[in-house]
């Protein structure tokens, strides 16, 4: 797939707009609603938000990096999504509203219990920073440029696939937790 | 004065993890802690960053945004039950300028306040991890008593492997 990365950059720009304003909407249910879970298994709210803390936190700095390290201006503007980048961007991407279930990889498992509204705080200041990323990126080869991926480090991602699969790995989970507090009412 | 500080205010029982502020508040009280304890934090991106810690006697607030009256930078959270006497900024305003030994009390609080800001850069500065827990160990000699050790840690901006590596070695 080949797209200008002034379109793609707007496209992840306004997804990550939504998800900013469906996640400040829910700073302001009271902290039971956000620990609620439907089964021991299946994630509340805030752990849902903190999954997407801890892969901001492993993606976040190494987007910085590269932007950091690339000049920007002089590149075609046209971005190429890689096989394997595209691969796993289709693999979490939501498609026509329905969230396909999967297992979140351990070290991404947000297990401790203790989560507060500071959770919902920091996921909005890695919005701010992934908005600005996104901006400066808009200027750099998005194909040139590469990330690690927190799979394993033997696959390097095209900085315009990581961007994706970031961008739509948030809007995934921020659906998902938009989908518990109606599921308690139902109970 | 401090006396009366203990006396004045409205008691308060905040529970584990209650927010006594949040970021983007302005800060209107004082806080005296009669049990518990609690913990002044920045959050960033990627980790929150404890600052001060507070614990059984302390007074604490967020203290610049309680002075200017401007939104506050910084959460306090309480990290374990805790028991605070509530001053606000009238009440304080009120004891403080009751008479002129109130006065001189409340000037000599923040003076000791500006004193405890000084030592705490120096904190920072010390690179050494085991010096810089023994500075801390000086001025509150029972904080391990208080104060959960992952907290103590992160305000020695160290791990809270390498913190108990310092102690027991």
């Amino acid at each position: 797939m080949k797209i200008k990365n002034e379109e793609l950059i707007t496209e992840l720009l306004e997804i990550t707009g939504k998800c900013s304003i469906a996640v400040r909407k829910m700073r302001m249910l009271d902290l039971s609603q956000l620990n609620y879970k439907r089964t021991a298994e299946t994630w509340s709210i805030l752990e849902c938000i903190e999954h997407l803390n801890l892969y901001g936190d492993f993606y976040l700095p190494l987007v910085a990096q590269e932007v950091l390290s690339h000049q920007p201006g002089n590149v075609p503007g046209v971005f190429r999504t890689g096989i394997i980048g595209n691969y796993f961007v289709n693999l979490i991407r939501v498609k026509s509203g329905s969230v396909k279930k999967m297992s979140a990889q351990k070290e991404m498992n947000p297990l401790h219990g203790d989560l507060t509204i500071t959770t919902i705080d920091r996921f909005l200041k890695q919005q701010e920073q992934l908005e600005s990323l996104l901006i400066q990126c808009q200027a750099i080869n998005l194909t040139k440029a590469r990330t690690a991926i927190s799979l394993t480090k033997w696959i390097k991602l095209r900085l315009g696939d990581t961007l994706r699969f970031l961008v739509y790995h948030i809007e995934r989970h921020t659906l998902q937790a938009e989908r518990i507090p109606k599921s308690r009412i139902e109970v | 004065m401090i006396n009366s500080l203990k006396t004045g205010g409205e008691k308060r029982i905040c529970s584990r993890g209650e927010l006594l502020l949040n970021e983007g508040e302005v800060e209107k009280n004082l806080y005296y802690i009669e049990s518990g304890a609690v913990r002044i934090f920045l959050l960033s991106a990627h980790e929150d960053q404890t600052i001060r810690l507070g614990y059984e006697g302390s007074m604490i607030n967020s203290l610049s945004s309680f002075l200017k009256g401007s939104p506050s930078e910084f959460y306090i959270e309480a990290i374990r039950k805790t028991t605070l006497k509530v001053i606000s900024k009238e009440a304080l305003s009120a004891i403080v300028n009751k008479d002129q030994d109130s006065l001189k009390g409340y000037q000599l609080l923040l003076e000791n306040v500006i004193a405890q800001q000084m030592e705490r850069e120096i904190d920072l500065l010390t690179t050494s991890p085991k010096e810089r827990l023994q500075r801390v160990l000086q001025r509150s000699p029972n904080l391990f008593q208080h104060v959960p050790l992952k907290y103590i840690a992160a305000y020695l901006r160290m791990s809270p492997e390498t913190l108990s590596r310092i102690r027991n070695s």
